[in-house]
């Protein structure tokens, strides 16, 4: 199979015929051409242009040992002859050091998609840039950031607001002939301001990501939500230590989709290093959640149609009614696990191949956010985390937050400096709502989530 | 905590190979006349050739072992609060030009400057060597060294399930030519060796992890006792954490251990005195220069040259040599961390902290190794004052707003204490408090200064940078302790 759309970066063909030449039993290539302006302006003048053009070649090469396959990966920004020679010869004396696994499965004979797939892909995935001009761009830029400064007296500073566009061209090949090409284009505008002043400042953004600009949510409306959002958050106090019914806005909701994508990785099921490692087929959330992994949705940005393997992706449905139904695969962990494959391996030039979703959507409940807080006696609003504070093996949780304090259905006011903790195993199992809110965030979706009996800590 | 501050500073022996430019003197030059307007404040080309490897063992095979090569040139233009950056990596002439006329893009003057000739700058100092250091050490040898781990690891508790060993090395070959053509060369090599098992008893399983390295040979690491230390405190922390209870919730008083504690002072203060945030008046430190922001006695330095640590740099990537900057003397706020850019536009002198991960990279203002000086108190009267609170003596992660100040650290490894003595060890918690608060609660600092291992990453603006961290044991009289014991 060979797609008939070759791109003019293309190095892969070259790079596995000097894979094989040096004694590769099975490569796979990926070839990468990325090239992209960024634009930021601060206080209404041009603060930095930057121009990226950057390229680069990625080479997996399987050697046949005795004790079955070996492999190594590596990459080079230098696609000159030489440059591509050399990579294939030091994958292959690196692949003949690195350890042989009798599960290994070279790129060879994967469930790739078909001739007319990646034809009907093209046509409803059309190639095209992201539509804008460095001048539109800035403007935009410009735009955003005088509606954040000037729609309320209380933003007293700005700290720049950024548009940039680019576009990525990709080509895969594998030894057993398939090769297939595609090119992803994006734009984006943020901005982030600060209300206040003093030790009294609190700072907030807004940003919108989208394929092309005719899908990009106005200047008007990401600057105007920056600065709602900062100048919200003014005069905080904290919060009493103890329990408190936690509602996570789906800005910050979608944090919890990335702690189970990351529990559910069928690598760290292998490793046992997931808190989720035996809940396959169990109920994991309450009755009526469900959550979608979906490669080919008209608003994400996660679409593709093959994985980093070349395998043909599909639609899976992971949380069902709230039982657990996929843990996520590439061909490796598929065959460890003796599960299907759910095309889901991540590729970068180099190193190991990761596991990864596509687009995540996290099925709306019936509620609007304020009814949700409507029903909460004692509990808090996060529309701010930071830290790193979740261990993946045990599920144990502890985070800094802000937010609002919910008291008797209503917001009071402005929280920070607390600590929310839990256990994620628990919290999924503690959701007490699901919004009606359903908000896209790049390649996930998701709506508001109450979880309830999370501790607090504060002064 | 491995502490190693004291090595001599080495002098330098660059090889005659590795120090050529690797584009022709004549393009860069007209390169730079391209580029530059009259009126530009400053500009440069930087040009970096880096190479980096890692073999990594899990399930007790070592079966991943990569490489990556990777070179570049970035063309920057500086004119009053504005820059222009391209990036590109491909070397060829018609390619750098075009480079050069983007990065223009923020100056609307016409006017050339006069063409510059290219000449070496000299170096002095040498903190580290400029060689690869994975050179003297084949993948075998990382192999077999990794392998040996495993089953040390395996051997020393029954409970140990998998083990994980990384070694990863890289050497970056840099060269900075300004605007007037001086042109400044670093190599800088760095490694590191980590290891994390997962142990499991009873149906319960957690996980440890330590790591080690910096600016030298792997072939000393390999050579040293550090990786079976490194094994050794794995293996401790995670059977540690098996016995961990529930950390308990609110505020309280708490005794931070040496070392990678230090994490405490890189969130809590040292974002919030990178020039940037300052000059542009974000930073919750911005009005508080020449003002206490510390308890009397409390001494804060950012101190890039201390050689072969994670952190250290010769020069830094706008090619100023490496500084000593003290932060905070004596409680008082007396210095911000400074680019060329920033630095010109506060009217300051730059200190050696304008970092960029690399080539494809803008230039941010960073810390290196950021300390706090050692006090005289004797770190076991320091624990025996907690009557009840938390002694943590490691440490995962942190992040700061430095807007609001609030900053967060995670520990990896604390206690609950009682009258001074060590009850329990307690699960991973997150410790939040104010930046411009937290150090003028402090009311012990021990005589035990140590660095940190050689492990720390920095995040900010989505590019990373190697940093140190180090810290005496200090006793905060009250912070926020994120448990789910309410």
């Amino acid at each position: 199979m060979k797609s008939t759309v070759r791109s003019t970066h293309d190095y892969t063909g070259q790079l596995i015929d000097a894979a094989l030449r040096a004694g590769a039993a099975h490569a796979d290539a990926l070839s990468v051409s990325d090239t992209g302006d960024a634009i930021n302006v601060r206080n209404g003048t041009v603060e930095s242009v930057e121009r990226e053009d950057a390229r680069g070649v990625g080479l997996r090469a399987f050697v046949e040992t005795a004790s079955g396959m070996a492999f190594a990966t590596a990459s080079t920004s230098d696609v000159s002859p030489q440059g591509l020679q050399k990579l294939a010869e030091q994958v292959l004396a690196m692949a003949r050091i690195s350890e042989a696994d009798p599960d290994a499965v070279p790129p060879v004979g994967a469930n790739h998609p078909t001739e007319q797939q990646l034809a009907d892909w093209r046509l409803r995935h059309p190639e095209s840039d992201a539509g804008w001009s460095l001048e539109e761009a800035r403007d935009a830029a410009l735009a955003c950031e005088e509606v954040a400064l000037s729609c309320s007296t209380a933003i007293s500073n700005s700290e720049g607001a950024a548009a940039s566009f680019g576009i990525s061209h990709v080509v895969y090949a594998s030894s057993d002939g398939f090769s297939a090409a595609y090119s992803k284009a994006s734009a984006s505008l943020s901005i982030s301001v600060i209300a206040g002043h003093g030790d009294g400042m609190q700072r907030d953004y807004a940003w919108h990501r989208a394929l092309h600009v005719s899908g990009l949510r106005t200047p008007d409306l990401i600057g105007r939500e920056a600065a709602e959002r900062a100048w919200r958050r003014l005069d905080p106090g904290s919060m009493e230590s103890g329990a408190a019914t936690v509602v996570f806005e789906p800005r910050i909701a979608t944090s919890l989709l990335g702690h189970l994508i990351g529990a559910i990785n069928g690598r760290a099921i292998l490793q046992q290093r997931s808190f989720l490692t035996d809940c396959l087929h169990q109920p994991l959330f309450p009755a009526g959640v469900c959550i979608d992994d979906n490669p080919d949705h008209p608003d994400g940005l996660g679409n593709r149609l093959f994985d980093g393997e070349g395998t043909r992706t599909a639609s899976h449905r992971l949380v069902s009614d709230g039982v657990l139904q996929h843990f996520l695969t590439d061909r490796y962990t598929a065959r460890r696990l003796g599960m299907p494959e759910t095309g889901s391996a991540v590729r970068g030039l180099t190193g190991d191949i990761g596991i990864g979703s596509a687009n995540l959507i996290w099925q709306p409940g019936s509620l609007s956010q304020t009814d949700i807080i409507r029903q909460i006696r004692h509990g808090l609003l996060v529309t701010e985390l930071i830290g790193f504070g979740v261990n993946s093996v045990t599920g144990d949780y502890s985070r800094g937050a802000s937010g609002f304090l919910i008291e008797n259905g209503m917001i009071v006011r402005p929280v920070q400096g607390i600590t929310i903790a839990g256990n994620l195993k628990e919290m999924f199992a503690q959701i007490s709502h699901v919004g009606s809110d359903l908000t896209w965030f790049g390649s996930s979706a998701v709506p508001s989530i109450a979880i309830e009996g999370m501790t607090i800590a504060g002064a | 905590m491995y502490t190693n501050h004291t090595i001599a500073h080495m002098h330098s022996q660059p090889s005659d190979s590795r120090d050529q430019l690797p584009v022709a003197e004549e393009a860069l030059q007209r390169v730079l006349a391209a580029m530059l307007p009259a009126d530009a404040d400053d500009g440069d080309l930087y040009i970096e050739h880096s190479v980096s490897e890692s073999i990594s063992l899990e399930e007790g095979r070592v079966k991943h072992v990569s490489a990556s090569t990777q070179q570049g040139i970035g063309a920057r233009v500086i004119k009053g609060e504005a820059s222009g950056h391209a990036y590109t990596d491909r070397l060829e002439p018609e390619a750098l030009m075009q480079a050069a006329r983007s990065a223009r893009s923020i100056a609307d003057s016409g006017g050339n400057r006069t063409s510059v000739r290219i000449h070496r700058a000299a170096s002095e100092v040498a903190l580290y060597s400029a060689e690869n250091p994975a050179a003297s050490v084949d993948f075998s040898a990382r192999k077999q060294l990794l392998q040996r781990l495993d089953a040390m690891a395996r051997n020393l508790d029954p409970r140990v399930r998998q083990v994980f060993g990384n070694i990863s090395s890289s050497y970056s070959d840099i060269h900075m030519i300004r605007m007037d053509g001086a042109h400044i060369h670093d190599g800088r090599p760095l490694i590191r060796l980590n290891i994390s098992v997962v142990v499991e008893e009873n149906g319960r399983r957690e996980t440890g992890s330590a790591g080690g390295g910096g600016r030298f040979s792997l072939a000393r690491m390999i050579h040293s006792d550090e990786p079976e230390r490194l094994v050794q405190e794995a293996v401790r922390l995670a059977t540690l954490n098996l016995a961990a209870r529930k950390a308990p919730a609110g505020s309280m008083p708490v005794v931070l251990g040496p070392g990678w504690p230090g994490i405490l002072l890189h969130e809590a203060i040292g974002h919030g005195l990178e020039g940037d945030f300052n000059r542009k008046g974000s930073s919750v430190f911005a009005d508080k220069m020449g003002k206490r922001v510390a308890a009397p006695g409390i001494t804060v330095v950012d101190d890039g040259t201390i050689a072969e640590r994670r952190g250290s740099l010769n020069v830094d990537d706008e090619g100023t040599a490496s500084h000593r900057t003290v932060l905070i003397e004596d409680g008082i706020l007396t210095g911000y961390l400074l680019d060329r850019q920033n630095a010109r536009l506060m009217g300051m002198q730059p200190t050696g902290n304008g970092r960029r991960e690399s080539y494809a990279h803008p230039v941010l203002p960073r810390m290196t190794n950021t300390f706090m000086l050692a006090g005289k108190d004797d770190p076991a009267d320091i624990l025996a004052s907690l009557d009840r609170g938390i002694y943590a003596v490691n440490f995962g992660g942190g992040q700061v707003d430095i807007t609001s100040g609030k900053f967060v650290f995670t520990t990896s490894e604390a206690y609950y204490v009682e009258n001074g003595i060590i009850q329990y060890p307690v699960k991973g918690a997150t410790l939040i408090g104010s930046g411009h608060e937290v150090l003028q609660k402090v009311s012990s600092i021990g005589n035990d200064l140590a660095l940190d291992p050689g492990v720390g990453t920095c995040g900010k603006g989505g590019q990373s940078v190697p940093v140190g961290v180090g810290l005496p044991t200090i006793r905060i009289d009250d912070l926020t302790v994120g448990g789910t014991e309410a």
